[in-house]
């Protein structure tokens, strides 16, 4: 009993200094501790390359304090230089003594300069870090990543959720973008096939138009405030990348025959003539698929199968055109036409290129793996397109 | 020591015994010239019954001068004898007037007890909208009666114990003879007499002698107000005490899930009582976990949240002077004070209680930028989820408290921990052989059928396994 | 509580034992393995799988391991064995402690944190280890729905970024590539191990052993099936991907709206995982009770002294992890089965020993 009672007293006396030392922790912590107010949440990080090293733009969301009158999100563009990403980024933090936390990044906006050379220079630190979420979008843009991001957008206060809303879900169902993640840009480049792609984005200015949220206007560090026209952000095709670097730029329409391929677009429209006269056909569902054979050469089998119907035309003669929205077959036909030559121009497009859009090194690694070194380094430019057009009204 | 016989000796020596000065002696001469002296305690005998049933009878009373004679003539329904001096001194403090004469050899005892009690009333703590409204009141006797109302059977035993060297509280031991375990009704009645304290003045009293673990943050023993939950537990297979002067009862073995149960569950729709049930168990959850993932989330992993919302709070905290940790004590603090004077407060100031609190300390403070409005969101929903299941609060509320306390110095993980060790706890915590996280842990899987999610009463044809009632069906 | 029952031994096999393959094991069957690395941990369970049996045989017995040794190899050789059977598992404990230590350091905190901050483990290692082994069973009992739900929970999140055709071609790294991996992936496997010092409180019933092979199995197929998902959804980079089971869902289309919801079922995991991690030591500690007795303070010495040295262990390879990792995987990994095998062919059909 007297054993008992001492352990008891022992234990007792365990959990009394554990408690101290948890209250001890509690007012003193500093367990290598960063908590919100010293915290720059960046939400976009747009990179450029330039002759004295990179520059990182890190877009850092502002809180607005308690007025929720204002609405929206204010945001600040803070620059950072050096050699390497990692550098920028400590430039950062010495300039401001923020702490940045990548965790919130959703964008990746690489200027054009910065995917001239192998993009994964830039890249490599984004893969690294443990914070940074690989499932953030990536994309080009024309001229400079500083540029876009401190421009002041029309639809968002924030330059950086106005990009992503370009670059949402329901924008890839149009099939006029295609959208990849880190994650998915790094898989095609360490894979066998080292391609990949990003969307293409470039802006234009519209004047005198006023900031739909109204919000804050956005500043750099420098504090000067932003130019007054504000900019429409806009995709202008898709970036093909071979080995990391920038092979080629798909047009609208070659990024559009992709998507079909893709079997991704929902609610995409295209343009077909009858009779001279311009046709907008609605893609109501849309199936694809590039499989690889290998006969004597390999063949690319490229199939498409849609339903459509008229979105619009140039002029309706009667209430019953009006009405009616199923395609002609003349219609059909000339669709078919216009869909089939924006997959040649894409095939075309990816040979001149030697970038493995469709992963088809991929296909023969994984299916016919016996014949994948012979073909390995050829494959792209010895294949041979079999392209297939289905295209069925929605009646 | 033994009564003499001698009326003033002995009247006097009860009065030595019990040198109150409540306690009165009345003499009075019958016709036929015999003196009686009646010993009573002022306050809690009853003066008018006394004088009807015994000094009236006694006033003509002209027969032989013996306990048996005086005995036959006084009307009164309880009367008992008794030789021996301290028994009968103690009966006159339990409010039973002793008659004593010239020449007896022993005091008679009279029940003329004066009983005090308040109405039959719904208890404030157990209240339910839909089910029986009756609640134990102070008084053992009245207790029992409620009980006994409910459960007809010649099986209910009710053992009556006195517990306690100077209060001599009336505990009684309510069992089914067949339906509780022996062994557990045993060891209950062997603690029960073991216990050696002065005074038992409330059935919590007896709580520490009756668990296992006294020391442990785990409740083991269920308490309840309502005599129709006390059945219950008892049909069961489980034994009930009721204390007298308690309006709580106490039932054991316990076991975790019966507080998220309620009487109501058993009078709506199956569906409904699962539900809530599972609503009880979530409101309990979140009140424990809530402030302690927003301190740890703000503190070490603002992934926790999703970034609109981290925008928001990150707007709110602006110039709040406190850290984050510091800022959620001390609005939990201001809750638990607010909490304690609200309960303890004369109810004609409650509404000032209530305009302080909520006015003055919440909104005041937020808008001098003294704590932040999210965390006073945090702490309201923490604590309605807390009186969610109100029979665990003296628990839960200090689990919230370590929960925070970890969270604020180790976060994420520290809770991980933490919570490993208290479901360690919990499992390892049993009481008369019965684990309190059964039947999730051990696992029983017929008995699950009355756990979280509860089954039509016609599938519960059986007792619970885990109190290992020697009698196994309930229903045929 | 002083027996496991069988019930609770098949969630221990089918459900606990599962976690401890999330963390790293998966990148590490990957670096070899590549696209087959299905096969390189199906093996590895496999052979796990037989030792486990052998020593669900050797629990009909229904002796302590104690017992069953001391027949024969005597009192002094059973303690030798014992303690042998402590260190094994001491080294057993520390790969899996050091990788939730990483854990820890990379899904719990947005930044470095200090090494002290997994310090807690070891007191919740200590509390665990202080008390009696058979105390687990009820604890399986209740950890089995965290573990299923937080397979089930991250397998529906992740299973829709995932492209199974990642695993293809079937073979192509290799037999040879296939074997390393199994091989460099043994250090995970000693669950056999773990019920060595449960023997004696394992409740029997008809058929344990083949039940609880089952289970483990069974459990093995979950951990093949968050593998295949694992690769379905990193490909080329899964190597890369240090924590598999806390990257693979936060592709789901519902993170980007709601926040991060799978760490619900990270968390659920990560709980079961502390007292996965801690078995081995808890495992340890119950051999040298067996061993030199299990009074109170001998129990409470053993316990301080392991964690002791575990925390210091964990403190000084803070920095040097992947040669740890290396030295565990490639040069320690032959031990992991060999040495419960030897201990479980000795119970089996060793001789008794002429004094026992």
């Amino acid at each position: 009993m007297k054993k008992h009672d001492r352990l008891h007293r022992l234990s007792v006396k365990l959990w009394l200094f554990l408690a101290a030392f948890l209250v001890f922790a509690f007012f003193s912590n500093d367990f290598g501790l960063v908590d919100i107010q010293k915290t720059a949440v960046i939400l976009a990080a747009g990179i450029d390359k330039g002759e004295d090293g990179y520059t990182l733009t890190a877009h850092i969301a502002v809180p607005k304090g308690s007025d929720r009158s204002k609405g929206g999100t204010s945001s600040v563009n803070i620059k950072g230089r050096g050699d390497t990403i990692s550098a920028c980024i400590s430039d950062i933090y010495a300039d401001t003594g923020w702490v940045p936390k990548l965790v919130f990044c959703d964008l990746l906006l690489l200027g054009e300069e910065a995917v001239q050379e192998n993009s994964f220079l830039v890249l490599d630190y984004f893969l690294r870090n443990e914070q940074m979420p690989d499932s953030c979008q990536i994309a080009v843009c024309e001229g400079s990543a500083e540029e876009m991001l401190s421009s002041a957008s029309a639809i968002d206060d924030t330059s950086a959720l106005a990009i992503e809303k370009l670059l949402s879900d329901a924008a890839e169902k149009t099939g006029q973008l295609t959208r990849t993640t880190l994650r998915e840009f790094s898989i095609g480049y360490y894979g066998v096939s080292e391609s990949g792609k990003m969307p293409y984005l470039g802006s234009k200015t519209q004047s005198g138009a006023e900031s739909a949220q109204g919000g804050a206007q956005a500043q750099d560090a420098s504090g000067g405030a932003q130019s007054g026209d504000e900019k429409i952000y806009e995709v202008r095709g898709s970036a093909l990348f071979s080995q990391g670097r920038m092979v080629a730029l798909l047009s609208p329409d070659e990024t559009f025959a992709y998507s079909l391929l893709q079997g991704e677009v929902r609610s995409g429209t295209f343009l077909a003539h009858e009779n001279g006269e311009a046709v907008t056909l609605y893609v109501y569902k849309n199936k694809g698929s590039v499989s690889l054979s290998l006969g004597d050469v390999p063949e690319a089998a490229l199939e498409v199968v849609l339903r459509v119907r008229v979105a619009d035309r140039d002029g309706a003669t009667d209430v019953s055109d009006l009405t009616s929205s199923i395609p002609s077959d003349a219609l059909l036909q000339d669709a078919t036409a216009v869909i089939t030559q924006a997959i040649s121009s894409l095939w075309a497009r990816i040979g001149e290129s030697e970038c493995d859009l469709f992963q088809l090194r991929q296909q023969l690694f994984r299916h016919h793996r016996g014949e994948y070194e012979l073909w390995r380094e050829r494959l792209l430019s010895v294949a041979r397109p079999n392209i297939s057009v289905t295209i069925r009204p929605v009646e | 020591m033994n009564i003499t016989g001698k009326r003033d000796q002995d009247a006097g020596a009860i009065k030595e015994i019990l040198p109150a000065e409540d306690i009165l002696t009345f003499d009075f001469r019958a016709a036929g010239g015999m003196d009686f002296t009646i010993v009573f305690t002022d306050p809690i005998t009853d003066k008018e019954l006394l004088g009807v049933l015994v000094v009236r009878p006694l006033l003509h009373y002209e027969g032989a001068a013996t306990v048996e004679a005086v005995k036959e003539r006084l009307t009164s329904p309880e009367v008992r004898t008794e030789r021996d001096l301290d028994k009968l001194a103690e009966e006159v403090l339990a409010g039973n007037p002793v008659l004593l004469f010239d020449g007896a050899d022993e005091g008679i005892i009279v029940g003329t007890k004066k009983i005090f009690f308040r109405a039959i009333a719904e208890p404030s703590t157990d209240v339910a909208v839909k089910g029986p409204r009756e609640g134990f009141i102070e008084d053992v006797k009245i207790n029992t009666s409620l009980v006994r109302r409910r459960l007809k059977s010649p099986e209910l035993k009710i053992e009556f114990l006195k517990v306690g060297r100077r209060s001599a509280t009336f505990v009684a031991m309510c069992y089914l003879e067949g339906t509780t375990p022996s062994a557990t009704v045993e060891e209950v009645r062997s603690r029960l007499e073991r216990i050696d304290i002065d005074v038992i003045p409330d059935s919590s009293y007896l709580t520490h002698f009756l668990v296992h673990k006294p020391y442990s943050l785990i409740k083991q023993i269920g308490t309840t107000e309502k005599p129709d939950i006390f059945c219950a537990k008892i049909a069961e297979g489980k034994l009930g005490l009721i204390v007298d002067g308690s309006p709580i009862a106490l039932t054991l073995p316990y076991l975790a899930v019966e507080d998220l149960q309620s009487s109501e569950d058993y009078f709506v729709p199956q569906a409904r009582a699962s539900l809530t049930r599972i609503l009880r168990l979530l409101a309990m959850v979140t009140a424990i976990y809530l402030p302690a993932f927003y301190i740890a989330a703000q503190l070490f992993k603002l992934q926790l949240f999703p970034i609109k919302l981290l925008l928001t709070i990150s707007g709110s905290i602006q110039n709040i002077p406190l850290s984050p940790s510091l800022e959620m004590l001390l609005v939990l603090f201001v809750l638990e004070i607010l909490n304690e004077a609200s309960i303890r407060m004369p109810k004609y100031v409650g509404m000032a209680l209530s305009v302080v609190g909520a006015l003055v300390l919440g909104e005041t403070a937020v808008n001098a930028g003294f704590v932040s409005t999210p965390a006073i969101i945090i702490i309201a929903f923490s604590g309605i989820g807390l009186y969610a299941v109100p029979n665990l609060i003296e628990v839960t509320s200090v689990l919230r408290l370590i929960m925070l306390l970890v969270a604020g110095s180790v976060g994420t993980y520290g809770i991980i921990l933490v919570t490993a060790v208290l479901l360690y706890l919990l499992v390892t915590t049993e009481n008369y052989g019965v684990p309190v996280l059964a039947p999730f842990s051990p696992l029983r899987r017929r008995d699950l059928k009355d756990s979280l999610i509860k089954f039509n009463l016609t599938a519960l044809d059986r007792r619970p396994k885990t109190l290992k009632s020697p009698n196994k069906r309930r229903l045929s | 509580m002083k027996t496991v029952s069988a019930r609770q031994l098949c969630f221990f096999l089918a459900f606990i034992a599962p976690v401890g393959k999330l963390i790293l094991m998966p990148s590490q069957i990957v670096f070899d393995a590549k696209q087959d690395l299905l096969f390189s941990a199906a093996l590895s369970y496999l052979l796990q799988s037989v030792i486990v049996f052998l020593v669900l045989l050797a629990a009909k017995k229904d002796k302590t391991l104690f017992a069953l040794l001391r027949e024969r190899l005597g009192t002094v050789g059973a303690r030798v064995a014992l303690s042998l059977l402590a260190l094994f598992l001491f080294l057993a404990a520390l790969l899996p402690m050091l990788e939730q230590k990483l854990l820890v350091q990379s899904v719990f905190y947005d930044t470095l944190p200090s090494i002290l901050a997994f310090a807690p483990f070891f007191l919740f290692s200590a509390y665990l280890c202080f008390h009696p082994i058979a105390h687990l069973g009820r604890m399986w009992d209740i950890l089995m729905p965290f573990s299923a739900v937080g397979f089930a929970g991250l397998i529906a999140l992740s299973a829709g970024a995932a492209d199974f055709g990642a695993l293809l071609p079937v073979g192509a790294s290799g037999m040879g590539a296939i074997a390393r991996g199994t091989l460099h992936s043994l250090s995970w496997f000693f669950d056999s191990a773990l019920l060595l010092p449960l023997l004696g409180r394992i409740e029997q019933t008809k058929r344990l052993p083949l039940k609880g092979t089952l289970c483990y199995l069974a459990g093995g197929g979950a951990v093949l099936l968050v593998l295949a998902v694992f690769y379905g959804v990193f490909s080329d980079i899964a190597l890369r991907q240090l924590f598999a089971f806390s990257r693979i869902s936060k592709y789901f289309p519902g993170v980007a709206v709601l926040g991060r919801i799978d760490y619900f079922f990270i968390f659920a995991l990560t709980l079961v995982m502390a007292f996965y991690c801690a078995m081995p030591l808890h495992a340890g500690v119950e051999c040298l009770k067996q061993a030199f007795g299990d009074t109170p303070v001998r129990a409470g010495g053993y316990t301080l002294a392991v964690n002791g040295v575990m925390f210091t262990l964990s403190v000084l390879l803070n920095y040097h992890f992947l040669r740890t990792q290396t030295f565990m995987t490639h040069t320690a990994a032959w031990i992991f089965p060999l040495f419960p095998a030897l201990l479980v062919f000795v119970l089996l059909i060793g001789r008794k020993h002429e004094k026992a």
